[in-house]
């Protein structure tokens, strides 16, 4: 009970407004920026002093801390939430840029090439011998083969844009979880046990939600203020310890492919979410798509030169040249061993020999035996051996590509009715060469000779059976396809990819409802608000003044108690 | 747009524009959306946008493009029947002009002078016919069937040569219906081409190489591919044949498979199963398979241990591979004499030698030169040889041997009725008495009636008994055809053949013919005439010069046929064009319903889409309002 102690009291009140002024203005000055956690000054009284038996008297007020106002957990639910979103918009971009490559509802796809394509075979039905229509088939063929070779290749600049993204986000989520080690030591020091190193903290979150964009992340608050970082269940920061991200060369079964990995042990990063984990899965989605791509690709070359090259066209053959190559000549044609593209059958075809003089021909049954009995299987060699035993014919192979033809000038040669699927494998007589979407092409023998195109079946010249047969090809259940056609095959990865676009933009608009609630639900918590702040600077600078008129009344009080006459 | 969630315990600044600027976003990425509808048309630009009526959409067009094709092809097609009519039309006047010249220059009153130039003016027709045969329609010769590349009729001697195919094109005019636009040329300009049918049944016996689809399996439906189960009493085994292309493929996978000592191999026209002593085979199906019944090795209870199963024909059918050897189920052929071919005038001598294959037999005869076509008969049992030249009779005959009998080809057998005789002409036979008397080179003489004979051994018959071994003997040509009278006496007479009771027998059976030595070489008086429109013009062109009355009243008679058969024919193609038509105007009918049904799935519908265009422009005037208004708002400037 003093004046002193009055005067005492009026200091600390000064004091405490000041720094809770001080708080406001920080509030203030930090009101546009998204990373910053609004804080408040906490004030309490101080203990009270007992001047007589059970009489206390207040001695003021004191600071007693500067608080951040987060709620950690749902930091953590909105870190995790903007790693879906991420990943979501990730998804959708990508899907987006394989669905305009298909262009499905477009004028120039694949399956309007095919459509076209069937339709001038049909178109050659009715005048097989048509030299103008036997180019417009081999143009569509073209065509079709060039959209195939187009849209695979763009689907590959995809892969290649996925993995080179994934190397620079690899670099930056690195250098944000480098990030987060650094900024984990200077909190430790900062708050030495105690007390809360505010903008040490806010950095720390802002840099921490970058990474969660980037890969779905974890985190687990340590008692010294470090905070854990957890991908999966491996650590990725443990206290100032970064371990590390980067991409690395993994064998896989598409060879040899770029990996997530964590640096300090090589282990695989379970990245599921985020912009990389969204990666990720993209990059095998879109596997799946050239590999479904390539099967449709596949199927219609092998089906169609089925077709063809049972076929006959208005020239004989004098001397093709299979078009896949043989490993093993030795090897049944049916094996790995052998490594033909497409896989015949057990079965036989028919060579004919004519005369072109008089139109005669002699035709000789090629057994194509190839049903692992008796071990007597037909191989390149005995191929080309039955071949050659073919009055007329001359077999021979060369760097594993057999080559038939005629022996003399007076005949040439032509070939049917193979139920063994063997001269398509081979790609002898075919229409088709490749093996997939990105080498499907229209066979170059006949470019340079359009009368080499088969439309016969039955070998007289304007036949047009084997143009019907392939005319009808697209709609027909085929073997190589599963079962399905060639149409049905597009549409079927057509509806796939679209599916898949449709489920990512639905996603994006889910996960960012999800964001913009938790994100409410922050900004409610931390958010600055100006006109609380407002009212806040009205509330601490009356505190102030109230506290400056305590300290001159005392000053008064003790003038006139200095001014008593002694 | 999203709402948001407002049960908010406090107001951030940051929040409350945060907020404006999403919602603005949103709308502002809506209207997009809409304006693109707008101004594309379409309301599906991506098939995200709605898969499933994306997927509907995409399979609409594909019906579209299917259809268009099937249109096209209908315009093709009845262009080219369109052309194939106007001929036909074109060949009926001509016909009719014909008929016309032959009716007006029978009778005495035509002077020579008069028939010479009718003559002139039927070669005129004659000549125009042959054009239209060969008229060309887009590079294609629309009579020539499959081999339309070249002119499909051809002069051949005297005659016209049908050189074209009797298959005719077909294209897709649906899904499930393939028409033929094209008409039979051969069909079309005369009688089909006649044919010494097969008379001998040439089934080949089973080899290694016999593929299973050249067999017709026990009921002839051809062999349904499945597994079969195989046992010997104590062990039995599944076996799978689908993979099976030939009979050694069956034979390989049945020993394979090693079910006690069960063993397959190949038995004349069916396979053949025997097993070890203790086996009692049973081969059954599985399910409803029919693969062991097709393959004639059906047997559900066994016969008993050791008893091979012996199966049933499976109807190999002859195909150009076949190996001659094989032939009439491996019973002899005779194929080292060959045959003899006379076409018109000329006669050809064929040989088989070097021949291993049905197909090698086959080109023997067609590159013989005589212009004739051999082919395999359509039930796959036996060959037939066709005449394609009209005015230009055949007649395939031996060579010393048995292979034209043996092939079944001979066109004139001891078994051909007389009534086919001479292209069906009728003979004239005594009212009574003999119908000829022969005179033998002792100058003896015997009649002959053949009243009661039928076949041409008949006649054999009838003359050796009359003979009643007087020194001739009647007998089938060795070489060629005909009957052959051999005279065994001698003197001052010669063997002739004469004529009685006004019967034609002795010329109709071509005995007319001069005697060599002691022998009469008959003639061949079947000949396999095709006749036809050049056959019949050329008729009355040489009628008309020689003033023959009654060839030219035979000519026209067979113009008047050729005519009512263009005119069936003619009908045919109508027919085909008619429906043609109507197919073309269902398409084109389904099309406008399938066109609105993908207009409602993928076009833009203007009313909804500038309605919500407005609404939305409407929502953004407000979100810019608000947000402004919210924005400016702040304590702060009530504060003093």
């Amino acid at each position: 009970m003093s004046l002193i102690g009055a005067l005492n009291i009026g200091t600390a009140a000064l004091s405490v407004s000041q720094a809770a002024l001080q708080v406001t203005g920080n509030n203030i000055s930090n009101a546009g920026n998204p990373d910053y956690t609004r804080q408040t000054a906490t004030i309490s009284t101080t203990p009270d002093q007992q001047i007589q038996p059970g009489i206390f008297m207040g001695t003021g007020v004191n600071l007693t801390a500067i608080q951040r106002q987060i709620d950690q957990s749902l930091e953590e639910r909105l870190r995790s939430s903007d790693s879906d979103g991420q990943a979501a918009s990730t998804a959708q971009d990508y899907l987006s840029r394989v669905e305009t490559t298909l262009n499905a509802l477009g004028d120039n796809n694949i399956s309007t090439q095919l459509s076209q394509f069937f339709t001038s075979w049909s178109n050659l039905a009715n005048t097989p011998q048509d030299a103008n229509l036997r180019q417009v088939v081999l143009q569509d063929g073209q065509s079709l083969g060039q959209e195939f070779n187009t849209e695979r290749s763009q689907l590959t600049n995809v892969q290649t844009d996925i993995n080179s993204r994934l190397a620079t986000q690899a670099k930056a989520a690195n250098d944000l979880a480098q990030q987060v080690a650094q900024l984990n030591g200077q909190i430790a020091v900062a708050q030495g046990g105690h007390g809360q190193a505010n903008g040490l903290l806010d950095q720390r979150d802002a840099v921490l939600k970058q990474l969660a964009q980037i890969v779905n992340i974890k985190t687990v608050p340590q008692d010294n203020g470090t905070v854990n970082v957890y991908v999966g269940s491996e650590a990725l920061v443990a206290g100032t310890t970064n371990q590390g991200l980067s991409m690395q060369l993994q064998q896989t079964p598409q060879g040899p492919t770029p990996e997530l990995v964590f640096t300090a042990n090589g282990g695989n990063v379970p990245a599921t979410s985020g912009e990389i984990g969204s990666l990720l899965s993209l990059r095998s989605q879109i596997t799946g798509f050239e590999k479904q791509m390539d099967d449709l690709a596949h199927g219609l070359i092998f089906e169609l030169n089925k077709i063809h090259s049972s076929g006959q066209g208005l020239d004989g053959i004098s001397s093709v040249t299979a078009t896949n190559a043989v490993a093993d000549p030795t090897a049944a044609l049916n094996t790995a061993g052998a490594g033909l593209p497409f896989t015949p059958t057990n079965g036989s075809f028919v060579v004919h020999v004519r005369q072109k003089a008089s139109g005669q021909q002699t035709s000789t049954l090629v057994q194509v035996d190839l049903d692992g009995l008796n071990s007597n299987d037909t191989s390149l060699t005995s191929l080309a051996a039955s071949l050659n035993a073919i009055n007329g014919v001359s077999a021979t192979i060369t760097n594993g590509k057999l080559t038939v033809a005629a022996n003399s000038s007076a005949v040439d040669l032509s070939f049917s009715q193979d139920s063994s699927g063997l001269l398509a494998a081979l790609g002898v007589n075919s229409f088709f060469t490749g093996q997939n979407a990105s080498d499907i092409a229209v066979n170059t023998t006949l470019q340079s000779n359009p009368n080499q195109l088969a439309a016969a079946k039955n070998g007289d010249p304007a036949d047009n059976q084997t143009a019907m047969a392939i005319a009808a090809l697209g709609t027909q259940p085929v073997s190589s396809l599963n079962g399905a056609s060639v149409n049905d095959s597009y549409q079927a990865m057509v509806d796939q990819v679209a599916g898949k676009v449709a489920t990512a933009n639905t996603n994006v608009t889910a996960t960012k409802a999800v964001i913009t609630t938790l994100s409410a639900q922050h900004d409610a918590l931390s958010g600055v608000s100006l006109d609380e702040e407002a009212v806040n600077l009205v509330r601490q600078q009356r505190a102030f003044q109230g506290a400056a008129r305590l300290v001159s009344t005392v000053d008064q009080m003790m003038q006139t108690l200095l001014a008593m006459p002694i | 747009m999203s709402l948001e969630p407002l049960q908010l315990a406090r107001v951030g600044s940051l929040y409350q524009t945060g907020l404006a600027q999403s919602q603005i976003s949103d709308v502002e990425k809506k209207l997009i959306q809409i304006e693109q509808q707008i101004s594309t048309g379409k309301s599906l630009i991506n098939p995200s946008d709605n898969p499933s009526n994306a997927s509907v959409a995409m399979q609409l067009q594909k019906t579209l493009d299917q259809r268009q094709t099937y249109l096209g092809n209908l315009y093709a097609g009845q262009s080219q029947l369109g052309v194939t009519d106007n001929s036909l039309s074109s060949l009926n006047d001509l016909l009719q002009q014909a008929q016309t010249i032959a009716s007006a220059n029978l009778g005495a009153a035509v002077t020579p002078a008069q028939r010479q130039g009718a003559a002139a003016i039927v070669d005129g027709l004659y000549n125009q016919a042959m054009t239209l045969a060969n008229t060309q329609f887009q590079g294609v010769y629309i009579f020539g069937g499959d081999k339309s590349t070249t002119a499909p009729f051809v002069t051949n001697g005297s005659g016209v040569e049908f050189v074209g195919s009797q298959n005719v094109l077909k294209n897709a005019f649906d899904a499930n219906t393939n028409l033929a636009f094209m008409v039979n040329g051969a069909q079309a300009f005369g009688q089909l081409p006649a044919t010494v049918p097969s008379s001998a049944n040439l089934t080949p016996n089973l080899t290694g190489a016999t593929r299973l689809n050249d067999v017709g399996g026990t009921s002839n439906d051809g062999v349904h591919l499945g597994s079969i189960v195989v046992g010997n009493g104590s062990v039995s085994a599944t076996i799978d044949l689908s993979k099976a292309t030939s009979v050694q493929d069956v034979i390989n996978t049945i020993n394979a498979a090693g079910v006690g000592g069960i063993t397959a191999s190949i038995g004349g026209q069916g396979m053949t199963l025997s097993g070890a002593a203790g086996d009692n085979i049973t081969v059954k199906d599985i399910g409803g398979g029919k693969t062991a019944t097709d393959l004639g090795i059906l047997r559900a209870t066994g016969a008993g241990a050791g008893a091979p199963l012996v199966g049933s024909n499976i109807q190999p059918r002859l195909t150009p591979l076949t190996p001659l050897a094989a032939l009439k189920a491996g019973a002899p052929v005779d194929l080292t004499s060959g045959l003899k071919i006379t076409s018109g005038q000329q006669t050809y001598t064929i040989s088989f030698a070097g021949a291993t294959n049905v197909q090698d037999l086959l080109n023997a005869i067609n590159s013989s030169g005589a212009g004739v076509t051999a082919q395999i008969n359509a039930a796959g049992t036996g060959i037939e040889v066709l005449n394609p030249t009209q005015g230009m009779p055949m007649t395939i005959g031996e060579n010393g041997g048995t292979t034209a009998t043996d092939l079944g080809i001979r066109s004139l057998t001891t078994s051909t009725p007389l009534s086919d005789l001479n292209n069906g002409r009728p003979m004239t036979l005594a009212t009574s008495g003999a119908d000829f008397s022969i005179t033998r080179a002792d100058g003896t003489t015997f009649s002959v009636s053949i009243s009661g004979a039928i076949t041409i051994q008949d006649v054999i018959n009838d003359i050796n008994t009359a003979d009643a071994g007087g020194g001739i003997t009647a007998a089938f040509a060795t070489t060629g055809n005909g009957i052959v009278l051999s005279d065994s006496t001698s003197g001052g007479s010669t063997l002739t053949v004469t004529p009685q009771n006004f019967s034609s027998a002795a010329a109709d059976l071509g005995l007319t013919t001069p005697t060599v030595g002691n022998t009469i070489f008959g003639a061949d008086v079947n000949p396999i005439t095709t006749d036809g429109v050049f056959s019949h013009l050329a008729q009355l062109r040489n009628a008309l010069n020689a003033g023959d009355d009654a060839s030219i009243t035979s000519a026209a008679q067979g113009l008047k046929d050729d005519q009512n058969a263009i005119i069936t024919i003619r009908g045919q193609v109508g027919a085909r064009v008619q429906e043609m038509q109507s197919r073309q105007s269902r398409i084109q009918d389904e099309n406008v319903a399938t066109n609105s049904l993908l207009s409602n799935l993928t076009d833009t519908d203007f009313t909804t889409a500038i309605t919500k265009f407005q609404t939305l422009q409407q929502s953004l005037q407000a979100s810019l309002e608000t947000a402004s208004r919210v924005m400016n708002q702040s304590l702060m400037d009530f504060l003093q």
